[in-house]
């Protein structure tokens, strides 16, 4: 039998609330090494605050959050640090947009890890040939296109090494065209063992490559189970409904 | 007197004064960017009671005339055993007056950075001052160029007032030729064409620096104001 893998993200019971509105209803949730879980549900559904809270980008109400042995949600915990072990991908991007494409890559690794420069900018091209990007060094977020400037941020985030890699709708913000090469370096990484967590309704990435799909609606997880198994035969009709009307969109 | 003999008086003297006014000017712009840049941080990211403070002194200093807050302190000041020289209380009164607005103007550039992007220096590791330093202020001090310019200007040809309090400034020098050779235009007409050729050259030299310091690709959001 298969030895049992390590849990790398581990949330326990997590409550957030909007003023009255309650966005997540204790979420519990185990992810292991090299697990790619993707995270589908209507919006307004708290899948990005989820996400969110676990790099406490949100601070959740309650509950607890565990990145392989760090407590996030313990407040003696150098959150700064946990942070840089755990990469993050926006919508929006959010390039730093007075840096090149290498300076986004490079700050993490300078003032974060204490790189000097030229280890920094060494290895700040590695991670950009990687997502190929060999040619695009010296431009401005400005002079990208949206799939570009999203595989700079994926870059950006790969550099620090990080444990878990989580994805905010990382193709939503995307031209259709554009959105293949965003997956394809997505695709590379999940097959590479990284842990991923994705909110995103790309179906097709889902049944290529999730480990499992989590539904959610109003902050509770409905249901989850393998691709295979939520797209054909899911137990809720809700699941069903819901997996049905994207996987026709898409 | 012929007009050029009298401009071969006065322009040296003049140019005296002018240097006074630079000096008053360009300090008094710098106490304001060392106090107006943490103000405005203060005021962004700071605790509530840090915001309340920082909105108070700044609704002080807009909403009372430059010349009471100079005048109250070259002149009552002293009232309370605290005597300052005039070059000193024109430093402190246009110092502080300058702070209060280029606190707004970086705020307004501050508050211009979309939020994802300190949430994306955040979500790399880097902490709180890091992502100001680092993040934060170089587009900051890029969006509040052209506002910067206006303050520039406008302190420039503000300084002006503190000929009240006898400091020798353009227009201290430009007052006393006039009190010796009794030529008033001659000598504003001067004042005047000496301001207009200086605040040219700063307006010109400004927006060299924006130029230069655009960031490619983003040159139109720079631009904003």
């Amino acid at each position: 039998m298969a030895k049992k893998k390590e849990v790398i993200v581990r949330l326990e019971n997590i409550h957030k609330k909007y003023g009255e509105e309650e966005v997540l209803r204790g979420i519990s949730m185990d992810v292991e090494e090299g697990e790619v879980v993707i995270l589908v549900g209507p919006s307004g559904t708290g899948k990005s605050t989820l996400l969110r809270c676990i790099n406490q980008l949100t601070v959740p109400d309650a509950g607890t959050v565990v990145v392989k042995d760090m407590e996030l949600t313990h407040p003696d915990t150098d959150i700064d640090k946990a942070r840089s072990h755990i990469g993050m991908v926006f919508q929006e991007f959010n390039l730093f947009n007075h840096l090149t494409a290498l300076g986004n890559v490079m700050l993490g690794l300078t003032q974060v890890l204490g790189m000097d420069k030229d280890e920094a900018e060494a290895h700040a091209k590695k991670e950009l040939d990687r997502v190929g990007l060999s040619d695009k060094y010296d431009n401005y977020p400005g002079q990208l296109s949206g799939g570009q400037k999203q595989r700079v941020a994926i870059a950006r985030s790969l550099a620090m090494d990080p444990i878990v890699m989580l994805f905010d709708e990382p193709t939503s913000a995307l031209d259709p065209e554009l959105i293949g090469e965003v997956l394809e370096v997505m695709k590379d990484l999940a097959l590479g063992g990284m842990t991923m967590i994705c909110v995103t309704h790309e179906i097709g990435f889902a049944r290529d490559v999730a480990s499992r799909i989590v539904f959610m609606e109003h902050g509770d997880i409905v249901e989850q189970g393998s691709p295979r198994k939520m797209l054909t035969n899911p137990d809720h009709a809700r699941t069903k409904q819901f997996l049905g009307k994207i996987s026709s969109l898409h | 007197m012929p007009i050029l003999e009298y401009l071969q008086i006065a322009i040296p003297e003049l140019a005296e004064g002018l240097l006074i006014t630079f000096r008053v000017s360009f300090i008094c712009l710098g106490i304001g960017m060392l106090l107006g840049f943490p103000a405005a941080l203060a005021k962004v990211y700071g605790p509530k009671w840090m915001q309340w403070l920082v909105t108070g002194f700044i609704e002080v200093i807009r909403g009372t005339p430059v010349l009471v807050q100079l005048f109250l302190i070259y002149y009552g000041l002293p009232q309370f055993g605290l005597t300052l020289s005039a070059f000193n209380s024109a430093y402190v009164a246009l110092g502080l007056n300058s702070a209060a607005y280029q606190a707004e103007y970086f705020r307004g550039a501050i508050q211009a950075i979309s939020h994802g992007q300190m949430m994306a220096a955040r979500s790399i590791g880097l902490s709180r001052l890091k992502a100001i330093r680092y993040v934060i202020m170089p587009q900051a001090f890029r969006f509040a160029i052209p506002a910067w310019s206006n303050e520039a200007v406008s302190m420039i040809k503000i300084s002006s007032i503190v000929y009240l309090i006898a400091v020798p400034e353009m227009l201290y020098v430009a007052k006393e030729l006039m009190a010796k050779y009794f030529n008033p235009f001659q000598t504003y007409f001067t004042v005047g064409a000496v301001y207009l050729i200086i605040i040219g050259s700063i307006t010109l030299l400004l927006g060299q620096v924006e130029k230069k310091l655009a960031i490619p690709g983003l040159e139109i959001s720079t631009r904003g104001n």
